[in-house]
């Protein structure tokens, strides 16, 4: 009775979300934390639901049963994105269907206190219960074998050592971070080998969004073309970066201010240059970024490709910029911003002072109306796909932190850019 | 010797309250355990290497300073006793003490113990 009592407060707490962005969905999901009802959580064992948000390819089906049955039961799975109609296809786990046009909050807050109340049955586990392997010795009692140096207990290999750095040997544990690793975008698969918290080797492993069939599929079609105006491009140039922004106080833990600069990038107005300029001196003056981004993740010019333009290749001294040649900019004064450094607090002030500066762009030119003649680079540059290539040589040495405030640091895409391209922007 | 039954039957009734408690906490509760759930989060692959693997206490040798000036302040508590009566020539004493000691501790810092990079 008291546990009754107590199931309903616990029904009426923020719901544990465990959320997984797949194509067209990335900031739907930024803005749908910032929903009150809803606590995004860092792993699924602190999750009561799984939210799938957006289109996802068959192949990643078995990666996404994988973290469904991580959930601890009572367990939901919610799918954003999938239209009422539509059946989930095999091996995704079964999922409430929102339209892509409803509102997520109201539907995942409605099923959580459905399953914490027991009216709705959870969900149970996708993947067979069977153990990796027995443990299974030598001798006739189970007992015997290589035991702890270069055994396989249950199934898995032990870490064997190898040189570290100061003459030692200690293991060296080799993992696959996978693609929904919350400190790393999503789609990011990398086979690391760590000693300790020290990355020694990287590898990155094909994106599993590389796959060209998505469930479900987009009912639109692909989109026409359409020439956009210099304002619609910076305006849009501007709410990526500081959506970047946001993803990546996130990551370095900044929640608050995180939230911020997502309420500023929704409704993003070339009037509000001077909000924009405001939270970006902010955190130029905040001292545990600069702390944790100084000096980290160092790109030399020399390491990008020789055509490379874009935010990274600009905070490492490279001045290019595909606008510089565009008449329309010239009229408008456009001069690129480029840092020198090439650390990840160059690429962090970069991305702050684009995003101011293209809000005033899009504000002087604001009424003109003149669409681009030519192609112009998107927020995240030419080349940028090719920034992957240079982790397993940038990440190697590094320990666990650094590692991921690189990788925060590069705005890699790995869902949305493989699978669409966005109209009238390179 | 009645001393001794209570202190048995004391023991005896923590133990059964402590596996009660365990009990009312979830802790024989097999909901969780089956493979699938329990594999360790790596955001969405399983773990090919077993997690029994050794890393470097890189902190150490900063333990054992520790330690040793730990032994430092064992010294200083009859001192600090006294302290108040003796006066300046207890704080030179304490002082010329404190400073041999620091040798070490510079010794320590050039010799990186304070650095874990």
């Amino acid at each position: 009775m008291a546990v009754a009592r107590l199931a309903r407060l616990a029904a009426l707490a923020p719901v544990p979300v465990f959320a997984l962005a797949g194509v067209g969905a990335r900031d739907r999901v930024q803005d749908l934390a910032l929903d009150a009802g809803v606590v995004f959580v860092r792993s699924p064992r602190h999750a009561t639901l799984l939210v799938l948000a957006g289109r996802f390819p068959v192949e990643v089906a078995d990666v996404i049963a994988r973290i469904h049955d991580q959930v601890p039961s009572p367990r939901a799975t919610v799918w954003w994105g999938l239209p009422e109609d539509q059946p989930v296809p095999e091996g995704f786990p079964p999922a409430v269907a929102v339209p892509p046009e409803r509102s997520a909050a109201e539907v995942l807050v409605q099923v959580h206190r459905e399953l914490i109340r027991g009216e709705r049955d959870p969900e149970p586990t996708l993947l067979p219960h069977v153990p990796p392997s027995p443990w299974k010795g030598v001798g006739p009692y189970g007992q015997g074998g290589e035991g702890m140096m270069g055994g396989t207990p249950y199934g898995r290999p032990m870490a064997m050592p190898g040189p570290d750095r100061d003459g030692l040997e200690l293991d060296r544990l080799r993992l696959r971070i996978g693609p929904y690793f919350p400190a790393f975008p999503s789609g990011l698969v990398l086979d690391v080998v760590l000693q300790g918290d020290v990355v020694q080797e990287v590898d990155v492993v094909s994106s599993p969004f590389a796959g060209t069939r998505l469930f479900p599929e987009s009912r639109t079609g692909p989109r026409p073309f359409q020439p956009a105006t210099v304002e619609q491009v910076e305006r849009a140039r501007a709410e990526s970066h500081l959506r970047w922004v946001a993803r990546a106080l996130g990551i370095h833990g900044l929640h608050a201010l995180g939230r911020r600069v997502v309420r500023l990038a929704q409704d993003l107005r070339p009037e509000g240059v001077a909000d924009v300029r405001r939270m970006r001196r902010r955190l130029e003056r905040n001292p545990t970024l600069r702390w944790a981004t100084a000096g980290v993740g160092v790109i030399g010019r020399d390491q990008l490709a020789a055509d490379a333009s874009g935010p990274v290749a600009r905070a490492s001294g490279i001045a290019a910029d595909r606008r510089i040649s565009d008449p329309v900019y010239e009229r408008l004064g456009f001069e690129p911003v480029v840092h020198d450094g090439g650390d990840a607090w160059a690429r962090w002030r970069q991305r702050l002072a684009e995003a101011e500066q293209s809000l005033d762009l899009a504000q002087r030119a604001h009424g003109t109306g003149s669409s681009l003649p030519g192609r112009v680079e998107g927020p995240r540059g030419e080349q940028a796909d090719s920034l992957v290539d240079l982790l397993p040589v940038l990440l190697p040495g590094m320990e666990w932190g650094d590692v991921v405030t690189t990788v925060a640091s590069l705005d890699l895409d790995l869902v949305d850019a493989p699978a669409q391209r966005p109209a009238g922007v390179a | 010797m009645l001393g001794a039954l209570t202190a048995a039957l004391a023991v005896l009734v923590s133990a059964i309250g402590v596996l009660l408690g365990l009990r009312a906490l979830g802790a024989d509760d097999p909901r969780g355990t089956a493979p699938p759930e329990a594999v360790p989060f790596l955001g969405g692959y399983a773990p090919e290497t077993h997690a029994w693997s050794r890393f470097h206490l890189r902190y150490y040798p900063l333990t054992l300073l520790f330690i040793a000036f730990e032994m430092e302040m064992m010294f200083m508590y009859p001192w600090a006793v006294v302290y108040v009566q003796e006066g300046v020539t207890a704080l030179a004493e304490m002082g010329m003490f404190l400073a041999i000691l620091s040798l070490g501790v510079l010794y320590a810092w050039r010799e990186k113990v304070l650095e874990w990079q």
